[in-house]
């Protein structure tokens, strides 16, 4: 009997491989579980294949979107339709990514009691955006294309996060029979997951080179005679201005002068720069992961050097990367990193969120960022005018992007408010629009005065 | 205070039952089969006495089982170490009726009793046994010795009553349909609550007949009842009308329980069934392979005036008795030809049916038993392999197999095709969290064969993954009891049976928890007891009876007799 019993030993082998596989998934479902609780099909989270994700507010309590079963977007269409692209739409053609990062505390799932809730009650997450601010950005935009965002870049809060052209969710208009244009891209998200030319604004980067590599930087000093030749190519200014520094050069947003300071800088430090700025970076922003832009001098001629110091050539930029790039300026060196979730209130114990801000770290001197603010609330008081603005000190740049020959320019606009009650960055994209202040400034002007009496009102 | 009343208003008493219950259960859960593991993982494994062997110098050996393996090995029960003595000598056995036999194993020296050069003979105490020349004797132990000892040994069930924990289970049960009143449709409301009181009338009722017949383990039958339990409450919330079939067969099982225990009270008997048991798992299966339908893309279901069977289920039962063996046919027939035969017929039956996952359990369960025989690692080895070999030719000529291996590993990159079943699984699983969302109120039950093949999902989902974990651990328990009781078994034939049957439950368990999460291909094996399948429930209850046949806790089982305390059978 020895023998068999010492045999029978051989059963714990299929004991073991039994209570490994068990612990192995065990494992597995405190790793996992979130995930397969919100999978899309989920009969517990889903109805008709939307996600049960409670109840959406703005920064203020107002309520955007009724998700305790199916959708419900909010009473006014306008916000509906300004909303749209945060939210997504219930066909599934415009993703709500940021839906789906929460989605674990917005159904209330925890590893410890699943999707179980003792009464109806459903979960409430409260954004970072001000309905308020993206009617009104949606209602500047007049039905152009384009974007408008905002953002604290103390705290990290975007306030608003526009894309044109959209619709109301509620009335879907008839957008594959649409032959006018205006539907063009509608489904993307253009503050998130668009790039776009950036023109004159990414002069802004070109300087920041400039003051922290030129000993000499602010006192350079330019001749603009309406163009410069550079190996046989002419680059073209927009005017001819003479003798200007540098701050006159970002004022008039003098070709000649970053064309040739561009060159001066030469490739590296310039790319160095844009990749040190995340210009070629995506980021992570509550569930959106933003398109990369674009910055390759890799080959590049000189004349094609120059031209990217101005913001052309192949340079693009995401709307929300360089957004955070006016946060660091106005931050003095280093900004909150953007989000757009504030909290989740989670039907379960434990599924309660609460933001925290991250920072970028120091990604440019404080001096640096002092010069380049004073350079833009020059731009503002000398050449865009302070009346769009009311009363905040605003820093901007603007920048009419050439695009395909056959189209008008996109006009671009970005900056922030050098206030720190007030610490608001901006960027402001229409496409096919032409002269960047002419039809930006306006709307950033509207936009963050309606952004700054939201956060007075707090 | 407010929000107290406000929170209280919003609730209804359905809602705030079943709030609480989903603590209560997990609890309940593991105070039952904690009291079962207990007892059945602490007892103090006490020998049974039986005889003495009297060595040449005087010295006394006592003889523990009914089984002894006399040799100079020092794997042999009585190590006898003279140079004469072979290193398996001879085995010695013990009847039912007190009798005693020997027999040489292929022993250098030979064996004699009184002189007499024998293979196998009958030994009558006092018998002068020459074990290659040296003399031994036995001699009794009396009867009175054999009272004293059991008087002494601890009565199962002395220090964890099985009672309380029965009673524990039906307060479970009583719960638990009253939570399923609530959920299940008002037209099924007399179905849920009989089934269940049926359920608890039944195990009451085979706890007095144990105890008429003054057996007090009752542990292993708790477990099967509380995961019967389980097994009605996933059928009540799937399928309600199938609950009187589930009980019927649970009550066949009980009988196939009965019968099996009592062939294997007396191994004279058990020896003799065991040919009568090979032949009809052959005739069984035979039958199938004429008579069988389709249904799951396997062939192995029979109908019956509208009733369908599952003939493979019951083979298991069959399977074991042939495999299992005594200790003196071990030592001296030794090769194990006619029963891989028998195994590969089976297996071969199987495969014809299409029906894999049965013939892995009877594989796993083949090389379990041949192992225990023979303790020849590198043959069973070999076998493995060839047997891999010829597995993997025939997923890659038998495109059926193939398809369920092309989805193995990876259902979430077709969760609406061929990962349906686990995806929705692992979603509902997760859903549950740790504490379930209520008996009835699961979703899976829509899912096809989310009671049977998911069955492990199922319980998460309702009852919680404590629970669902708990289940497997269970069956562990069982599986660890069988390894902890080999040591004092009686019997090889009472040893080799229970692990084979405990194998079953384990690779069962393995195949059907394992395929729910994709760590192997999802092969439509039932979960001993949970799942919903009459011909998986009677073999389930068939396949216990082995593992009871293995408790020689005193006064533990009925499929062995009493020894001593207040006696033999006869005496009761």
């Amino acid at each position: 009997m020895k023998k068999v019993s010492r045999r029978a030993m051989a059963v714990l082998a299929l004991t073991f491989a039994l209570l490994l596989g068990l612990g192995a998934f065990v494992v597995r479902y405190f790793l996992r579980g979130a995930d397969w609780a919100v999978f899309p099909g989920n009969p517990h989270t889903y109805s008709s294949g939307i996600l049960n994700s409670g109840i959406l507010t703005d920064r203020s309590g107002t309520v955007v979107l009724d998700a305790t079963e199916g959708r419900k977007y909010a009473e006014d269409a306008a916000l509906r339709k300004a909303m749209l692209h945060l939210l997504g739409d219930r066909e599934g053609y415009i993703a709500a990514p940021m839906l789906q990062e929460y989605a674990d505390q917005l159904v209330g799932y925890n590893f410890l009691t699943g999707t179980y809730h003792l009464t109806d009650k459903a979960s409430t997450g409260t954004l970072t955006i001000s309905a308020s601010a993206q009617q009104k950005a949606l209602e500047a935009l007049g039905g152009r294309a384009g974007t408008v965002g905002v953002y604290n870049y103390k705290t990290g809060e975007i306030l608003c996060a526009v894309s044109s052209p959209t619709y109301d969710p509620d009335q879907v208009p008839d957008i594959a029979g649409d032959t006018t244009g205006a539907y063009n891209g509608v489904y993307v998200n253009r503050f998130f997951n668009a790039t776009f030319v950036p023109g004159s604004i990414f002069k802004l980067v070109t300087t920041a080179a400039a003051l922290e590599t030129l000993p000499d930087a602010a006192s350079l000093s330019f001749q603009c005679n309406g163009s410069f030749d550079v190996e046989g190519d002419t680059v073209n200014c927009n005017g001819v201005h003479g003798a200007v520094d540098l701050k006159g050069a970002l004022a008039h947003s003098c070709n000649v002068a970053y064309g040739q300071l561009a060159l001066q800088l030469g490739p590296e430090v310039l790319t160095a720069y844009a990749e040190k700025l995340g210009v070629t970076d995506s980021f992570f922003v509550d569930g959106y992961h933003t398109a990369k832009g674009n910055f390759d001098l890799s080959d590049a001629p000189n004349v094609d050097v120059a031209w990217s110091g101005i913001g052309q050539y192949t340079d693009m930029i995401n709307p929300c990367g360089f957004l955070r790039i006016m946060g660091v300026i106005g931050g003095g060196g280093e900004a909150a990193e953007p989000y757009l979730m504030a909290s989740v209130d989670s039907t379960s114990l434990l599924g309660d969120y609460h933001a925290k801000t991250e920072t970028t770290g120091r990604l440019l001197d404080a001096t640096t960022c002092q010069t380049l603010t004073d350079m833009m609330r020059n731009n503002v008081q000398q050449i865009y005018g302070q009346g769009n603005f009311g009363d905040l000190p605003v820093c901007a740049k603007s920048g009419t992007a050439e695009v395909d020959s056959d189209q008008m320019p996109h006009a671009t606009f970005a900056g922030f408010v050098a206030d720190p009650n007030c610490p608001l960055a901006f960027i402001v994209v229409v496409e096919n629009a032409g002269s960047g202040s002419a039809v930006c400034a306006s709307i950033a002007g509207a936009v963050l005065q309606e952004c700054a009496a939201v956060l007075a009102a707090e | 205070m407010e929000w107290i009343t406000t929170f209280l208003d919003a609730l209804s008493f359905e809602a705030l039952y079943g709030g609480i219950l989903r603590f209560v259960f997990p609890i309940l859960s593991l105070l039952i089969l904690g009291r079962c593991a207990k007892a059945l993982l602490t007892f103090q494994r006490e020998p049974e006495y039986w005889a003495y062997v009297v060595l040449p110098g005087g010295d006394r050996l006592p003889v523990t089982h009914w089984e002894t393996l006399l040799g100079r090995g020092k794997n042999c029960d009585l190590v006898l170490d003279y140079p004469t003595i072979s290193r398996s000598h001879a085995v010695l056995t013990r009847y039912d009726d007190g009798s005693w036999s020997i027999s040489d194993v292929g022993s250098k020296g030979g064996v004699e009793v009184n002189g007499t050069a024998v293979r196998s003979c009958a030994l009558e105490y006092g018998d002068t046994i020459s074990l290659g020349g040296v003399k031994v004797t036995l001699v009794p132990f009396s009867r009175e010795q054999e009272y004293r000892q059991a008087a002494a040994r601890t009565l199962a069930g002395r220090q964890i009553r099985p009672a309380i924990t029965l009673f524990y289970l039906t307060l479970f049960q009583v719960l638990t349909m009253m939570q399923l009143l609530f959920q299940v449709k008002p037209a099924e409301t007399p179905t849920v609550a009989l089934a269940f009181g049926s359920l608890t009338a039944l195990q009451w009722l085979l706890f007095w007949a144990m105890r008429a017949f003054r057996r007090t383990g009752y542990e292993i039958e708790t477990i099967a009842f509380y995961l019967t339990t389980l097994g009605f409450a996933v059928i009540a919330s799937s399928a309600p009308g199938e609950l009187f079939k589930q009980l019927l067969c649970v009550g066949m099982g009980l009988v196939l329980f009965l019968v099996v225990g009592w062939s294997l009270r007396d191994l004279e008997r058990a020896k003799k069934i065991r040919y009568l048991a090979s032949a009809a798992g052959i005739g069984l299966l035979l039958v199938n392979l004429v008579f069988g339908t389709e249904q799951y893309g396997a062939k192995n279901w029979i109908f019956i005036g509208g009733m369908s069977f599952q003939p493979s289920e019951l083979v298991k039962v069959c399977f074991i008795f042939a495999g299992a063996s005594t200790m003196d046919r071990l030592m001296t027939k030794r090769n194990l030809w006619l029963f891989i035969l028998y195994s590969g017929f089976i297996c071969g039956c199987l495969a014809l049916m299409n029906d894999f996952g049965t013939a892995l359990i009877f594989f796993v369960t083949f090389l379990v038993i041949a192992y225990l025989r023979s303790g020849d690692f590198a043959t069973l080895s070999l076998i493995c392999a060839g047997t891999g070999f010829a597995g993997i030719l025939a997923v890659r000529f038998r495109p059926y197999a193939l398809r369920r291996f092309a989805s193995w590993g990876h259902i979430w990159e077709d969760p609406l095709g061929a990962g349906y079943q686990q995806t929705r699984a692992m979603m509902c699983l997760a859903s549950g969290g740790l504490l379930g969302l209520g008996v009835g109120c699961g979703r899976l039950r829509y899912v096809a064969a989310s009671d049977t093949d998911l069955v492990f999902a199922f319980v998460a989902e309702e009852w919680g993954l404590i629970v669902a974990v708990l289940t497997v651990l269970a069956i562990v328990c069982l599986a660890v009891f069988v390894v902890r009781s080999a040591s004092v078994g009686r019997s090889s034939f009472y040893t080799i049976s229970a692990c084979a049957a405990v194998s079953i439950f384990m690779i069962q368990v393995v195949l059907n928890v394992f395929g729910t999460m994709d760590f192997l291909p999802l092969t439509g094996v039932t979960f001993p007891f949970v799942s919903n399948g009459g011909s998986s429930m009677i073999s389930a209850w068939g396949l216990l009876a082995f593992i009871k046949a293995c408790d020689t806790r005193q006064n533990a089982s009925f499929a062995i007799k009493l020894a001593g305390a207040g006696g033999e059978e006869e005496d009761a």
